[in-house]
C-alpha cells in the first residue's frame, strides 16, 4: 500500500501496474526493507513524498524508477557509441597524430636545441630581452631539477591544442559575427562548454575513445579552451568602428576584402586577448586531463595526490605556475605590440 | 558656359521603419514627420527630394542635425537604399545597378570623405591614401607616386610613413582628402568633412578645397550644418529641413531673397558684407556716367568694397570682369544689400 495508489486506481491502470515489474537495479535501502519485510503504511501529511518516479513506482511496479532514467541514458549512449565512433574516429585521428608528433618532436630533440628555439620564439613575439631571460632561466631551472621532460610534454600538448583552438575558433567567431541567428544559437553552447565542470567532459569521451589514444585528452582540452577565442573574435569583429566599415563600403570593397583588410586587422587586439585566454585555459585543462593519460606535469600532480607525495605535488604545481606565467606574459606582450600599432 | 547635370535626384523618398511602403503612402497623402512618427512609428528620412548637381560644381547640402542631409548623401552611392525615387549619375539610373555595377561605381566614379576621417589605423598614411587603388587591385608600388603627389598637394609631404594616430585631426582629414583624390573619381562626396576640426583649421581646409577645385573641376557634394562654410564653398546651395528641400539655388540669391522664415532665421547671424559679392548687388552697365571712384571685380565681396570706399556712401565703382566693364556699383545699393532681413530684427528685439 503506497501513497500514490489512488492515482493509478482512479486512472483505471491497476491491471497495467500489476503486469509490470520494474527491472531497475535494486538499491540497498530497498533490499533492506525487503529483507525486513516492512510494509509501507499510510503516512501523515508531513511525510508526504513528492510524486517522484520512485514514489510512483512504489504504487505501481510498472512505472519506471528514476534509476532507469540514468540507466536508459547510459544504454542509449552505448547504443549510438559504435555508430558515432565510426564517424568520429577517422575525423579526430589527425589530432592524435598531431599530439603524438608534437610530443615526439619536443622530447627527441635535445634540450640545447629546444630551449634556444623557445627563446627565439619568445623574442620574435614579444621583442623583449627581459622576457627571453626569464624564459631561459625558468626552463633551465626546471631542467636542473629534472622536470624538463614533463614541462616539455605539457608545453607540446598546449601548443597543439591552442593552435587547433585558434584554427577552428576564429572562423567560428567570424561566422557568428556575420549572422545574428548563428550567434543566438552558439551562445548557449559556448555558455555550456564554459560552465560544465571540466571532469564532465571526460566521461563521454572515455566511452567514445580508448584511453590509450591521445586524442581523448586533446578533444577535452579543445572543447574547454576554444570558448574565449570564439567569443572574443565575434565580439572584436562586431566592435570594429562603424565609420571605417562605411568607408570600406563607400570605396567599393568586396565582403572578402572587408574581412581581410579591415575587420580582422581591427579586431586583432580582441582576437589576441581571446588567444591568451585560450592558452591559459588549455593549461588548466591539461592538468585535469592527466586523469585520462595526458602526459606532463599534471601526472606529477596526480602522483602527489594519489601517493601523498607532498614535495612532488608542490614542485610540479610550481612548474605549472611558471609555464602559466611564461605563456601569459608572452601572449600579453605581443598583444601590447598590436595595440600600440593601432591606437586610434 | 552650359554645364551638364552630373547627378540628378528625382522624387526621392526615404522612410525608416519596419514597413516603409505603408509609411510612404501616408507621406504621399501629406502626413508630416512628427505625425508619421507618432501614428505609424516610422521615421521620415527624406521627402520628395529633387536636386540636380552640375558637373564641376560644388553642391552644398545644408541643414541642422536630423534634417536628413547625411541620409541624402548616402543615397548617392547607395550606402542607404531609397524607399522610392530615382537617382541618375551621368544619365544612368543607378537604382537599376546590380552588385557588380554598384561596386564599379563606388570604386571608379565616386570617392568619399568622412566626418570622423575613417582611416585604417593599422596602415600608414601612404597606404591609406592609396586605399581606393588598393581595393581595385593595385599594389603599393603602382600607386605610390600618385599617392605621394596628392599627399604633397594637401600638405603632407614627409608624413607618408606615419600612422594616422600620430597625426592631428586636421592632418588626418588631409589624408582623407588625399585618399579621395588618389582614387581619380570624378565625383567627391564630403560628409561633414570639416565639422570635426577646429575653426582655424577648418578655414584652412576650405581654402585648400577651393584651391583644389579650381584646378580639378570635380563634382563635389558637400554636407555641412555650418552656413558660413556653405556660403563659402557652394556653387549651388540646397537647404534641407526635416527631410525636405526648403530652398535651393545660387547661395547669393538665397541670401538676398530667402524664401522661408526658417532660412531667414538661419542667415540672420552671418556677416552679410563678407558673404555677398559685387555681382549679386551691382546694377547693369550705365554708359551715361563715367566718373568712377575705382575698379572692382565682380567676385569681390562687399567688405572689400567698403574698405576701398573708406565709408564714403556717395561713391560709385566700375565692375570689371577680365578687364571688361560689365556693371556699376553704387555705394547706396551696397548699403541696402546689407540691411538685415525682417525676421532677424524681430528676433533681436525678442532677445533684447
Amino acid at each position: 500500500m503506497a501513497t500514490y495508489d489512488f492515482v493509478f486506481s482512479s486512472l483505471g491502470l491497476d491491471d497495467w501496474c500489476a503486469e509490470g515489474k520494474s527491472n531497475a537495479p535494486m538499491s540497498m535501502a530497498q533490499l533492506l526493507s525487503k529483507s525486513k519485510g516492512e510494509e509501507t503504511t499510510d503516512v501523515s501529511i508531513w511525510e508526504l513524498p513528492f510524486p517522484s518516479m520512485d514514489a510512483l513506482n512504489k504504487a505501481c511496479p510498472a512505472f519506471p524508477q528514476s534509476r532507469e532514467l540514468t540507466k536508459g541514458l547510459e544504454e542509449g549512449f552505448l547504443a549510438v557509441k559504435d555508430g558515432l565512433s565510426v564517424v568520429l574516429d577517422p575525423v579526430t585521428q589527425p589530432l592524435s597524430w598531431a599530439l603524438d608528433g608534437a610530443l615526439y618532436a619536443m622530447l627527441s630533440a635535445p634540450w640545447w636545441i629546444i630551449i634556444p628555439i623557445l627563446m627565439a620564439v619568445v623574442f620574435l613575439v614579444s621583442k623583449s630581452w627581459k622576457l627571453v631571460a626569464f624564459v631561459a632561466l625558468s626552463f633551465s631551472g626546471l631542467a636542473f631539477i629534472d622536470y624538463y621532460e614533463y614541462a616539455m610534454q605539457t608545453l607540446a600538448i598546449i601548443f597543439v591544442c591552442a593552435f587547433l583552438c585558434v584554427l577552428l575558433g576564429v572562423p567560428i567567431g567570424i561566422a557568428m559575427s556575420r549572422s545574428d541567428n548563428l550567434q543566438r544559437g552558439m551562445i548557449p553552447i559556448l555558455d555550456m562548454l564554459q560552465t560544465l565542470p571540466p571532469f564532465v567532459y571526460l566521461i563521454p569521451l572515455i566511452f567514445l575513445f580508448s584511453v590509450t589514444e591521445s586524442k581523448l585528452y586533446g578533444i577535452a582540452i579543445i572543447l574547454y579552451a576554444i570558448v574565449p577565442v570564439v567569443r572574443l573574435t565575434n565580439l572584436g569583429i562586431r566592435l570594429v568602428d562603424k565609420d571605417v566599415i562605411e568607408a570600406a563600403d563607400a570605396f567599393g570593397m568586396t565582403a572578402r576584402q572587408k574581412l581581410y583588410k579591415v575587420q580582422i586587422p581591427l579586431a586583432l587586439p580582441n582576437i589576441m586577448a581571446g588567444v591568451n585566454q585560450t592558452i591559459m585555459m588549455s593549461l588548466a585543462m591539461v592538468v585535469i586531463a592527466s586523469l585520462v593519460s595526458a602526459p606532463g606535469l599534471g601526472v606529477l600532480v596526480l602522483r602527489g595526490i594519489r601517493n601523498l607525495e607532498l614535495g612532488v605535488g608542490l614542485v610540479s604545481g610550481l612548474g605549472i605556475v611558471i609555464l602559466a606565467v611564461i605563456l601569459d606574459r608572452v601572449t600579453k606582450a605581443s598583444l601590447a605590440r598590436i595595440n600600440a600599432a593601432q591606437k586610434q | 558656359m552650359t554645364k551638364n547635370v552630373k547627378i540628378s535626384i528625382k522624387n526621392l523618398y526615404k522612410i525608416f521603419g519596419p514597413t516603409p511602403d505603408v509609411g510612404l503612402e501616408y507621406v504621399r497623402r501629406g502626413m508630416d514627420k512628427a505625425e508619421l512618427l507618432e501614428k505609424q512609428n516610422h521615421v521620415l528620412g527624406l521627402r520628395d527630394i529633387n536636386v540636380d548637381m552640375q558637373d564641376g560644381e560644388i553642391t552644398v547640402i545644408m541643414g541642422l542635425s536630423g534634417s536628413g542631409k547625411s541620409t541624402l548623401i548616402r543615397h548617392l552611392n547607395r550606402l542607404i537604399e531609397p524607399t522610392d525615387g530615382e537617382i541618375r549619375i551621368d544619365g544612368e539610373d543607378i537604382m537599376g545597378y546590380n552588385e557588380q555595377q554598384l561596386r564599379t561605381l563606388r570604386r571608379e566614379r565616386m570617392s568619399m570623405v568622412f566626418q570622423k576621417f575613417a582611416l585604417l589605423p593599422h596602415k600608414t598614411v601612404l597606404e591609406n591614401a592609396g586605399m581606393a587603388k588598393n581595393i581595385r587591385g593595385y599594389t603599393t608600388s603602382d600607386f605610390e607616386a600618385d599617392a605621394r603627389k596628392w599627399l604633397a598637394r594637401v600638405g603632407l609631404e614627409g608624413n607618408e610613413n606615419q600612422y594616422p594616430h600620430e597625426l592631428s585631426g586636421g592632418m588626418q582629414q588631409r589624408v582623407g582628402i588625399a585618399r579621395a583624390l588618389v582614387s581619380d573619381a570624378p565625383i567627391m562626396l564630403m560628409d561633414e568633412a570639416f565639422s570635426a576640426l577646429d575653426p582655424l583649421i577648418r578655414s584652412d581646409m576650405q581654402d585648400l578645397l577651393l584651391e583644389l577645385q579650381e584646378e580639378l573641376q570635380k563634382t563635389i557634394v558637400f554636407i555641412t550644418h555650418d552656413l558660413d562654410e556653405a556660403l563659402k564653398l557652394a556653387d549651388h546651395l540646397v537647404i534641407l529641413k526635416d527631410g525636405e528641400v526648403v530652398q535651393q539655388g545660387d547661395p547669393q540669391e538665397i541670401l538676398l531673397n530667402p524664401g522661408d522664415p526658417y532660412i531667414v532665421d538661419f542667415i540672420s547671424d552671418i556677416n552679410r558684407a563678407r558673404v555677398l559679392r559685387v555681382r549679386s548687388v551691382m546694377a547693369q552697365r550705365d554708359n551715361g556716367d563715367t566718373s568712377f571712384a575705382g575698379d572692382i571685380s565682380e567676385n569681390d565681396n562687399l567688405e572689400s568694397v567698403l574698405l576701398k570706399s573708406e565709408g564714403d556712401m556717395t561713391l560709385r565703382f566700375r565692375v570689371v570682369r577680365d578687364g571688361e566693364h560689365i556693371g556699376t556699383l553704387q555705394m547706396t545699393d551696397l548699403a541696402r544689400a546689407l540691411v538685415p532681413t525682417a525676421a532677424s530684427t524681430e528676433r533681436n528685439k525678442n532677445a533684447a
